[in-house]
């Protein structure tokens, strides 16, 4: 069967395991438990008729002090950007980590996810630079772990993305 | 490697070994898993198949190999039991070992701090995004207060320049009025304007050496524009400005002011009107009313409690319909009496409870004895605040008292 590694990176405490968890176990919890390492699931997808095996490595999080180890995305056929909408700074951190990855591993497909989209009133991440990253051509998608929207939809998008 | 003896490095071996629980893989080029031994167990890898894909089996391993660079190390990997592991890669020529060293305490203790110090951070940036807020909010509630209290000054400005002018017209108003006289019989009046300003407005003048009108009418609403209107009346009536019309006869009066105050041509404005003419030699009264409340005929000085006798009339607004026409009616006065003649803010007197004061109430009062010489016109507008329960009322209190 197809494998393929799909990282998910961004800033601490932007939402990549409970994006993963939504989307393997289709459960969400409020609390916040921090990621130290790497956590590996497994999902299996349809793209088409093919089964495609996606090994999902939930990596942990930037922050002012750590970066993220760019080497454990090697090997990785696609990768999610993660955003927390209510904080407009994770933008500029995915941003970064896009260029260090791409220096990494060089191009290969991937989203950019703003989660909490269901956090309406506290949107903090600008539309001017919504429109800037849908103007250079990357893909967005809204995405909230607690109430499940866009995620499917994004993984599926992703996967489709690396197999055709 | 360490330089040092067989026995110390044996000894530090064996150490790993203790406290690391050690597991160990090797994996051919062609990504075959072709060895696994140590405490495989222990991180959940105890059916592992040789000779089997090692990516399908060791999903940690997807991708990376053959290795960038040697040796290559995973940190804290979450592994299938739960336990944690630094996985450590080695490549050699045709083959690659993969030594798994357990690191769940220190992972577990490193999380704790971890989380502490982003539970922190977090509290901390959403602190800084709610100053922030409360911030701009203060400033837009300083800016709105700002400029609500340049909007009041402004309507401060011109709500005191409307008073002044208010003012200004009641000035007039009051000019335009006569004085009392004594001779040969006796007029008196109150008016207090309302604090809009009324419609209120009255006279009296001789007509000829016999005949002496008397009339008060009653602009609707209140304002400029009534106070405007009553005031062109009051004086077309006392220069006696209306063509073809004799004076001496109260309803060709009211008719020549109906034809040339027809309210369309007023701003819709209309007026009550009484006016009367006495003839002193008869001591006949001759009155006309549009719509205006009856003046009350009371008998006697005032020492002592009269009879009282509302001089009734018919007759709609002027100003309403154009085809109306005006009677009148007689009586002869007789004295000693007093004439109370007034407009309808004299006795509707709205009482604090929001009820109004009955037109009979108003009567007695008319009737009751002043004795000692007190005023009638005093008493009565004492009476009518004192039911209001305030010195400032609500319409025109306009009142005249001919004695006879």
């Amino acid at each position: 069967m197809l494998q393929k590694k799909v990282c998910m990176v961004g800033a601490f405490g932007v939402g990549k395991t409970s994006l993963v968890r939504r989307y393997v176990q289709s459960i969400f919890s409020d609390a916040y438990l921090t990621t130290l390492g790497v956590k590996i699931e497994k999902k299996v997808v349809s793209v088409g008729a093919e089964p495609v095996t996606l090994i999902l490595w939930d990596i942990a999080g930037e922050d002012d002090v750590a970066s993220i180890r760019t080497s454990y995305l090697r090997g990785a056929a696609g990768y999610f950007l993660v955003v927390d909408v209510t904080r407009a700074e994770t933008l500029d951190v995915a941003r970064s980590i896009k260029a260090r990855v791409t220096a990494e591993i060089g191009s290969v497909p991937f989203l950019f996810l703003l989660n909490k989209a269901d956090l309406q009133e506290n949107w903090e991440v600008p539309a001017q630079s919504l429109e800037e990253l849908e103007n250079a051509g990357f893909v967005v998608f809204r995405t909230s772990a607690k109430t499940g929207e866009g995620v499917e939809e994004a993984f599926q998008e992703l996967a489709k993305r690396m197999v055709l | 490697m360490l330089d040092l003896p067989a026995r110390i490095s044996e000894w530090l071996l064996l150490l790993v070994k203790s406290q690391r629980t050690v597991a160990h893989l090797l994996v051919n080029n062609e990504l075959l898993l072709i060895k696994a031994g140590g405490e495989l167990e222990y991180y959940g890898l105890d059916d592992l198949k040789h000779e089997h894909s090692a990516y399908d089996q060791l999903p940690f391993l997807e991708g990376l190999l053959p290795l960038r660079e040697t040796p290559f190390l995973l940190h804290s990997i979450g592994m299938p039991s739960g336990r944690v592991a630094d996985i450590h890669i080695f490549a050699e020529e045709d083959h690659t070992w993969v030594v798994l060293l357990d690191v769940t305490t220190e992972h577990d203790d490193a999380r704790k701090i971890q989380q502490k110090a982003y539970d922190m951070t977090l509290l901390s940036q959403r602190e800084a995004r709610l100053i922030a807020r409360l911030e701009a909010a203060h400033k837009e509630l300083t800016l709105a207060h700002r400029d609500l209290a340049e909007s009041r000054d402004a309507l401060e400005r011109a709500h005191n320049r409307l008073l002044q002018e208010l003012r200004d017209a009641e000035r007039y108003v009051l000019a335009i009025l006569p004085t009392p006289i004594a001779d040969p019989f006796a007029i008196d009046w109150r008016f207090v304007p309302s604090t809009e300003l009324g419609g209120d407005s009255f006279g009296y003048h001789w007509i000829d050496s016999e005949h002496f009108a008397l009339y008060l009418l009653d602009v609707c609403g209140h304002g400029v524009g009534a106070a405007l209107l009553s005031v062109t009346v009051v004086n077309t009536l006392r220069s006696g400005a209306l063509m073809n019309t004799d004076f001496r006869v109260p309803e060709a009066v009211l008719g020549s002011l109906n034809q040339a105050f027809q309210m369309e041509r007023q701003h819709n404005l209309y007026f009550t009107i009484w006016y009367g003419v006495y003839n002193r030699p008869t001591g006949r009264l001759r009155y006309a009313s549009a719509g205006h409340p009856p003046p009350i005929l009371v008998t006697g000085t005032g020492e002592q409690r009269g009879e009282s006798k509302p001089l009734a009339g018919r007759g709609i607004p002027v100003g309403l319909m154009q085809t109306v026409v005006y009677d009148s009616q007689e009586c002869t006065l007789t004295g000693p009496a007093r004439l109370f003649l007034f407009s309808d803010g004299a006795f509707e007197i709205m009482r604090p409870d929001g009820s109004t004061m009955e037109f009979e109430a108003f009567e007695e009062v008319l009737t009751r004895a002043t004795p000692g010489g007190a005023s009638e016109l005093d008493t009565l507008l004492h009476f009518a605040r004192e039911v209001h329960g305030s010195e400032s009322l609500d319409d025109d209190f306009s009142i005249i008292k001919m004695t006879i």
